[in-house]
């Protein structure tokens, strides 16, 4: 049996009982968070499976492309309640999915509830405030997806800035180029595109403010790196800002960048985009 | 002016010759629901026809099968042709006969008094049937008689016209009937008849007839040329006389697919059969407007019928008129009034052979009518033969030129292509909705350059 309830700020709460004899509750109370996250990834795949198990919820998809990968776990700890006896798949369809979150209200408490072998998810939505319960059974689907295994990697540079000052950097290059050069060095983060109507670039320097730590632009360097990307997924990765304040950009040769956005405690969104090698146009 | 009258049913008719035909009137005044065994049937009958004319059953000339036809031993014989609506809209006759007409009939025949008026009641016929007898030429009549039999061809000998009459005599047997009527006077105008079609010798007091073709053929181009003499009832003057003179409209496309996508008439086809089984290429023609005029039968009506006078009810269509129409169009060429005259007496000839003539006969007049010199259709062949060519050269022209024609597709194939086309859109609307808008936008991310993320990171085992 599961059961699983994210709270508001989610701040971990009591692990209470619940009697229901569905197997998987999960409730988050933050409607932003996962709106965010359903949001954040609805762009870039199409379906996914929710994996279930008694640690938390993970999600791992590509893009149609496979050039991009969106790893998502949250954490039980992120629950009040949660409970999950047994591994769960949730096969669902994102535009679906979304359309039920639509009806969120802000500081609502939502619950999922599933079966062991479920054809439906059944969601909850619990108004904090009033006394309003909306209910809605999602139909699942099967998803044949493959697991890709990551392994940890000890990155060249690891930038940990503002999420509004990124997202900021790549919708303002997108409008001059379709991709953006980021180079770290040891004097600071640059990015930097070429277009038909010129070029441009914006350089972030190592910057601390001990009143507003959430402004810090943190980076760290073991050897100079430069790799190209698409700012068109760039950009599609942003959509999760909201989720967080800051966000982990990690950069190594040959290796795909890394995008991370810290949710709660250990909860984590992560995305990982291949790197543009070679001739470019 | 023919006057009207309920006659006896079809059964009665039979015993004509006994001179007290009677009505066999079923008594169903207040019985309602017996209808009449035999109901009364409407016939317009020549005036000038005696009381003495009865329905008798002889041998119909073309599908030698026994036919109804009004005899008259002064006037001669005439066929009658039934004019009923179509089925699809019910008509009906009421009949009530009149007393002020009871008087004269009983006047003037000799035959007991008719139970008229009151005793004859009034009817509601199931059908509006009305028959209508017209003049036909004895000649047709006996044209049976001439083919031998035994279908041999026998050197043909001088026989007696009895001997001609009785060898059909099993099949018609109502002509022995009416040979005897009014003292001799049907079977002389029959013997003359046959002597129009046969070489004749005086054998003692007794002619002796032997068929002749030629002479047949003369006599049915003869009536042809009256029949032809002035235009053809409208129907057949449109279809088998303007239609395939008709030549294509050059120069106006829209007027040159009208013309060429109906089958091209050709004179053969003309030939063949003008009794009407030729497809009916509607053309849209203007339609004419004061039409209808009554071709009235004219003649001494026994020895004179053409085929137009059978049609009660025809239309003369003028020939100026559809020249001008046809001028209107600017056709390629025009017929000329002689070619007109001669596709309309080779109509009139085709006509009377396919309606009236054994179609043993038929070829052999065809071959004997291309001998006779008095027929020269000539100028019409020559210029039917142009119109095929320009027809030709107006459909080659045509599909030549005209691509914007789509290929035609069977029902089949465009049903099957529509289902595929649905099932498609289908699939596609599916995929469609379950995709959001940024999935839609990275399709068109130009990921040139870009390795897959299995290259970087392996599977889980």
């Amino acid at each position: 049996m599961l059961e699983a309830r994210l709270s508001q700020s989610m701040v971990l709460k009591k692990v209470s009982t619940n009697s229901s004899l569905q197997h998987l509750i999960v409730e988050f109370s933050d409607r932003t968070n996962h709106l965010q996250v359903v949001d954040a990834i609805k762009d870039l795949v199409q379906d996914c499976n929710f994996d279930c198990n008694d640690s938390g919820i993970a999600l791992q998809a590509m893009d149609n492309s496979h050039v991009a990968l969106v790893s998502m776990l949250l954490k039980a700890e992120s629950f009040e309640p949660y409970r999950c006896d047994r591994n769960i798949a949730l096969g669902v369809n994102l535009v679906s999915l979304t359309k039920v979150l639509r009806a969120l209200q802000n500081e609502d408490l939502v619950t999922l509830k599933a079966e062991d072998t479920p054809d439906s998810l059944n969601i909850t939505l619990e108004s904090s405030t009033a006394d309003r319960i909306s209910e809605y059974d999602l139909k699942l689907m099967d998803i044949d997806q493959e697991h890709l295994g990551i392994p940890d990697t000890e990155y060249a540079a690891t930038v940990t800035m503002p999420s509004a000052e990124f997202k900021r950097i790549c919708t303002d290059l997108q409008a001059m180029s379709e991709s953006v050069t980021i180079e770290a060095t040891k004097d600071g983060i640059k990015f930097s595109c070429a277009g038909d109507i010129g070029n441009g670039a914006v350089t972030l320097r190592n910057y601390q403010n001990v009143e507003k730590e959430h402004l810090n632009v943190d980076i760290e360097l073991t050897e100079p790196v430069a790799l190209t990307f698409s700012l068109k997924y760039l950009v599609n990765f942003c959509k999760a800002q909201p989720l967080s304040d800051r966000v982990k950009i990690c950069l190594s040769n040959e290796v795909p960048l890394l995008v991370e956005y810290l949710v709660t405690g250990t909860s984590y969104l992560r995305f990982y985009l291949a790197p543009k090698i070679g001739d470019e146009d | 002016m023919a006057r009207t009258r309920a006659s006896k049913g079809g059964d009665s008719t039979a015993k004509a010759d006994s001179s007290g035909a009677t009505t066999s009137v079923s008594k169903s005044k207040y019985a309602i629901s017996q209808p009449s065994q035999n109901p009364p049937k409407v016939f317009i009958l020549p005036k000038k026809a005696t009381e003495d004319a009865r329905i008798v059953s002889l041998l119909h000339p073309r599908y030698a099968k026994p036919t109804r036809y009004l005899v008259c031993p002064k006037t001669g014989f005439y066929e009658l042709t039934r004019i009923a609506a179509p089925k699809s809209t019910p008509q009906s006759w009421l009949i009530q006969a009149d007393e002020s007409h009871g008087p004269e009939r009983t006047e003037a025949g000799n035959r007991p008094v008719e139970k008229d008026a009151e005793s004859f009641g009034t009817y509601v016929t199931n059908g509006a049937e009305l028959f209508i007898a017209t003049p036909i030429d004895p000649l047709f009549l006996i044209l049976p008689t001439l083919i031998d039999p035994s279908g041999k061809s026998e050197k043909r000998r001088y026989i007696s016209g009895d001997d001609h009459f009785d060898r059909i005599q099993k099949k018609s047997p109502h002509l022995w009937e009416i040979l005897r009527w009014g003292e001799g006077r049907i079977r002389g105008l029959l013997e003359t008849r046959l002597g129009a079609v046969c070489e004749t010798v005086e054998a003692g007091d007794e002619r002796m007839f032997r068929f002749s073709e030629e002479k047949l053929t003369a006599e049915i181009l003869a009536t042809a040329r009256r029949m032809s003499a002035r235009p053809l009832p409208q129907s057949m003057e449109e279809k088998f006389v303007v239609k395939p003179l008709e030549a294509p409209v050059l120069g106006v496309k829209r007027e040159t697919t009208t013309t060429t996508t109906s089958t091209p008439v050709s004179a053969e086809a003309t030939q063949d059969d003008s009794s009407g089984t030729n497809s009916a290429n509607g053309t849209p023609r203007l339609e004419t407007g004061e039409t209808r005029s009554s071709v009235s039968s004219t003649g001494s009506g026994s020895s004179f019928a053409s085929g137009a006078s059978t049609i009660a009810t025809s239309v003369a269509a003028s020939e100026d008129e559809s020249q001008a129409l046809a001028a209107a169009l600017q056709p390629a060429m025009v017929a000329s009034d002689e070619v007109v005259s001669l596709q309309r007496l080779r109509t009139a000839f085709n006509f009377l052979c396919s309606s009236y003539v054994p179609a043993s006969l038929v070829t052999i007049l065809r071959v004997k009518l291309s001998a006779l010199p008095e027929a020269n259709f000539a100028p019409l062949d020559t210029y039917l033969s142009e119109v095929n060519r320009l027809r030709q050269e107006a459909a080659a022209a045509r599909s030549a030129g005209d691509y914007s024609r789509k290929r035609v597709l069977d029902d089949e194939e465009l049903a099957e292509r529509a289902e595929k086309k649905r099932k498609k859109e289908e699939e596609d609307k599916r995929k469609k909705a379950g995709e959001s808008r940024g999935v839609r936008e990275l399709k068109k991310v130009n990921t040139a350059g870009m390795k897959k993320m299995s290259d970087f990171f392996k599977k889980k085992a």
